[in-house]
C-alpha cells in the first residue's frame, strides 16, 4: 500500500521529470498522475489505505481530486488537522522524521509522552524518539508552536521523511 | 584531566616504557621544578600508583594498580582523540546522562565519560542495567561524525565490532554479537550498547555511544534473574581482567574503526560484523512492538537492517527488535 510520503515523493519526482503522464497499479491500488496544466491525482481503489486516505480525504473513492501539483503537499495535509477553524488562520509546521526507525512518544514505555495535542512547544522541546538498532534520536520541534496533530502511533515504524507532527507556528 | 603536568608526566612515564627516567629530565619534558615533580609523584602515589624512587637514576613507574581512574586509563592510551579526554567519576547516577550535557555544551569528539558505578544505568526500553561498583566499564562516548542522520544507526553496529576486537585482545575470549549490537559469549550477554543521537536542523551535533561490559563480576555479583543470561569476562576466564587496559583496547579498536568509516564507509564494517555475527542463517525470533517475526535471519543490509525470511518467504526488514535465537539451532 502506498503511504501519503510515498505518494508525495512520487508526485516531486514526476513533477520534476519530462513525463506528462504517469500510472501507477500494485495491490489493488491505482495511482494516475497527469502534469498538463490542470494536473490531476486520482486515487481508483476500493482498499485504499484507510489510515491514510480515509482521513485525509473522505470522498477520495468516489471523486477524483483535483489539485495542481504546487498545492500538492497543502492539498493532502491541510484536512488531517483536527482544528480547521484555527488551521485557516494558523501556519503549520510538519515536522518530518530524519531516518527509518521505531516512533517512541515517550522516554520509556508507560512514562507521560513527550507531547500531546495542544502541548506549546519550543525549537528544542523533544517531541518523540525514531529508534532503529538501538540508536535513538532524540527528534525536536525546531519550530516554536503548538502541537496541532500527531500523525503517527507509537511503535510504528516510520519512514525517511515521514510526517510526524503537524505545529501550528507561533 | 586534572592538569597538564599531570598529563605530561604519565606521557613520560609511558614513553619511557617501565625505565627509570631521572628527576631532572622528568623536569626538563614536563617544563616545571624538581620539586614540582616530586609533589606530582607523591599524588600518584596516593592514587595507588607504585612509583619507583631510586637516588641517580631517577624515577619509575612499577606496577600499575588494578583500579579505574582516569589517570590509570590515560596511561596507555594509543589513540589520537578517543579518550583523550576523560571525565572519570566514583559514581553516577548514568554515564549517558553526564556525556549529553558536555556534548550540549561543546566538548571534543572523543571525550569520554565513565564511572566506577552507575545507579541508574539503562539499556533500551529503559530497562535497567546492572552496572555496580569497581566490576565493570561503564562509559559514554562522544562522537561528531558528518554523516547523514539516517546512516548513523550503523555506528551501533560499528561499536559492537571494536568492543569485540578489545574483549578478543585483552582476554582470548571467543564473543560473538547478536544484532544489533549485544555481545554474548556462550549465549550469555557480556556487553551492551545503546547510542543516542542529537540533532539540529537534520545536522547531528553528536553521538553518545553508551557501553557497558561486565568485566570482574562473579556470578553472586548478579541479581538471581540474571544468572542465566548474563556473564561477565572474569567469570569466562577465571582471573581478573584489567579494566583500565581494556579501556585502552576498547578506544583504540573505535577510533581505527570510526576512521575507516568516515573513508571507505560501511561495507568494511559490515564484513567484519557479519564474521562476529551469530544469528545469521538461524532460525530466529524478533519481537518488535509491532509483532513478532519467526524466521531465518539473512543477514544485514547496507543500512544494518536486519533482514529476517519468513516460513512463507517474505522478507522483513527488521529496525527494532529484540532478537532470540531458537535453542534448537544454537
Amino acid at each position: 500500500m502506498l503511504k501519503v510520503q510515498e505518494i508525495r515523493e512520487l508526485i516531486r519526482l514526476v513533477d520534476q521529470s519530462s513525463i506528462d503522464e504517469f500510472t501507477f497499479e500494485n495491490e489493488g491500488i491505482k495511482l494516475i498522475m497527469k502534469k498538463n496544466n490542470l494536473a490531476e491525482v486520482r486515487e481508483l481503489s476500493a482498499s485504499l489505505p484507510v489510515q491514510v486516505i480515509n482521513t485525509a480525504l473522505p470522498q477520495a473513492e468516489q471523486k477524483p481530486v483535483e489539485v495542481s501539483t504546487p498545492n500538492v503537499e497543502t492539498k493532502i495535509e491541510a484536512p488531517v488537522i483536527t482544528n480547521p477553524e484555527t488551521a485557516e488562520e494558523a501556519k503549520l509546521h510538519t515536522i518530518t522524521s530524519p531516518m527509518v526507525g521505531t516512533f517512541y512518544n515517550a522516554p520509556s514505555p508507560g512514562a507521560e509522552p513527550y507531547v500531546k495535542i495542544g502541548s506549546p512547544v519550543t525549537k528544542e522541546t523533544i517531541v518523540c524518539i525514531v529508534e532503529a538498532m538501538k540508536l535513538f534520536n532524540e527528534i525536536e520541534a525546531d519550530v516554536e508552536g503548538e502541537i496541532a496533530e500527531i500523525l503517527v502511533e507509537e511503535g510504528q515504524l516510520v519512514e525517511f521523511g515521514q510526517p510526524l507532527f503537524s505545529v501550528k507556528v507561533k | 584531566m586534572k592538569s597538564t603536568v599531570r598529563q605530561n608526566l604519565l606521557d613520560a612515564f609511558r614513553n619511557a616504557a617501565g625505565e627509570f627516567i631521572s628527576g631532572e629530565k622528568l623536569a626538563n619534558t614536563i617544563g616545571c621544578s624538581r620539586t614540582a615533580v616530586w609533589k606530582h609523584i607523591e599524588e600518584l602515589r596516593n592514587e595507588g600508583f607504585e612509583v619507583e624512587a631510586i637516588r641517580k637514576k631517577g624515577y619509575r613507574l612499577a606496577e600499575h594498580p588494578n583500579t579505574l581512574t582516569e589517570n590509570e586509563i590515560y596511561l596507555g592510551l594509543q589513540t589520537k582523540y578517543i579518550g583523550k579526554t576523560i571525565h572519570f567519576y566514583e559514581s553516577l547516577p548514568s554515564t549517558q546522562q553526564v556525556a549529553k550535557e558536555l556534548a550540549l555544551n561543546g566538548a571534543t569528539e572523543g571525550t569520554l565519560v565513565i564511572s566506577d558505578e552507575q545507579t541508574l544505568g539503562r539499556g533500551r526500553l529503559a530497562r535497567a542495567w546492572h552496572s555496580p561498583k569497581g566490576t565493570g566499564i561503564w562509559t559514554s562516548i562522544i562522537i561528531r561524525p558528518k554523516i547523514p542522520i539516517q546512516q548513523a544507526p550503523q555506528l551501533t553496529l560499528l561499536t559492537a565490532v571494536a568492543a569485540v576486537q578489545a574483549i578478543e585482545e585483552q582476554t582470548d575470549i571467543d564473543v560473538s554479537i547478536k544484532w544489533p549490537n549485544d555481545l554474548l559469549i556462550n549465549g550469555k550477554k557480556v556487553c551492551g550498547i545503546l547510542t543516542e543521537l542529537q540533532a539540529e536542523e537534520n545536522q547531528i551535533q553528536s553521538i553518545i555511544i553508551g557501553i557497558g561490559i561486565n568485566v570482574n563480576q562473579q556470578l553472586t555479583d548478579f541479581p538471581e534473574e540474571l544468572h542465566s543470561i548474563a556473564t561477565s569476562l572474569s567469570m569466562e576466564v577465571n582471573d581478573k581482567i584489567n579494566r583500565a587496559k581494556l579501556v585502552q583496547s576498547l578506544c583504540f579498536h573505535l577510533e581505527k574503526l570510526y576512521e575507516t568509516y568516515l573513508t571507505l564507509g560501511f561495507q568494511p564494517i559490515k564484513l567484519l560484523w557479519e564474521s562476529y555475527a551469530l544469528s545469521i542463517g538461524k532460525q530466529i525470533t524478533a519481537r518488535t512492538l509491532n509483532g513478532t517475526y519467526s524466521g531465518i535471519a539473512l543477514g544485514i543490509n547496507e543500512q544494518g537492517v536486519l533482514l529476517l525470511e519468513t516460513s512463507d518467504g517474505k522478507i522483513q526488514h527488521i529496525y527494532s527488535a529484540d532478537i532470540e535465537i531458537d535453542a534448537l539451532n544454537r
